[in-house]
């Protein structure tokens, strides 16, 4: 069935639509770990430096978690305001600027992500 | 394109078909942007690491205040939101489930009750202190 929606594909493009969906549950499952984490599990824990190093380095898991959260984020939120986007019926030339500012947007912000986090997971 | 066309294409589809699915869909629009741009802040606040433990747990601690708390929660809400719409959304899509999308909007409804719960209980000791 989804082999028949990715056959027919729109201007907005199919890889989009897909990899938008796959993040997205992949964003799911991290959301619920991190937010649970972070407010809702280990109520009236300090969130410093010493707590969140000893967490993210307990295990190899954590590494793997953060440095795939970072970029799945950044793309689905990019993606999502691509899509939106799309909607207003843009000329080819916006277009084309447009997809390139959000690329670089994109690579940027994922390096920026992943070079912050860099230090908790060795200090 | 400016953000006045934003809002009022949001208000036009409403006009256009005033149903559970068009508000789920200005729902997830409007909470995706709020998302998207609480990024750019929360990266920034990450990498204090950088400059240190110090500053990191500097940095950390002054997010420690009722007002922050609040605005934690709203945004804990805001990715519920479009959390569970984006599921509902993708099990439609995958499933070809478009004839359920209403009845799934009303599961995503009782879901998000659910958490609002949760969010009381774990965040109103910490935003009236």
């Amino acid at each position: 069935m989804v082999a028949n929606m990715v056959e027919k594909r729109t201007t907005r493009g199919v890889y989009g639509w897909f990899l938008q969906r796959i993040t997205g549950l992949f964003l799911a499952f991290f959301l619920i770990v991190h937010l649970n984490i972070m407010h809702f599990s280990q109520g009236s824990l300090q969130i410093d430096f010493q707590t969140v190093t000893e967490r993210l380095q307990s295990s190899l898991f954590w590494a793997i978690f953060y440095f795939l959260f970072v970029p799945s984020v950044v793309f689905h939120g990019l993606n999502g305001i691509w899509g939106i986007f799309m909607d207003y019926q843009p000329n080819p030339k916006s277009k084309k600027s447009v997809l390139f500012i959000l690329w670089i947007i994109g690579i940027g912000l994922t390096l920026y992500g992943a070079w912050g986090l860099v230090p908790l997971f060795y200090a | 394109m400016r953000i006045s066309d934003f809002w009022m294409s949001l208000i036009k589809e409403w006009k256009r078909n005033p149903n559970v699915g068009t508000f789920a869909w200005i729902l997830h629009r409007v909470t995706g942007v709020i998302i998207v741009l609480y990024l750019f802040p929360h990266f920034w606040s990450i990498a204090s690491s950088r400059g240190g433990a110090e500053d990191f747990t500097h940095k950390m601690q002054s997010y420690e205040s009722p007002l922050f708390k609040f605005l934690e929660m709203g945004l804990v809400l805001l990715v519920a939101v479009h959390m569970l719409n984006g599921l509902r959304i993708t099990i439609v899509d995958f499933f070809l489930l478009t004839k359920s999308q209403k009845a799934l909007f009303w599961v995503g409804v009782v879901l998000f009750l659910a958490v609002l719960v949760a969010s009381i209980i774990a965040f109103f000791p910490k935003i009236f202190v």
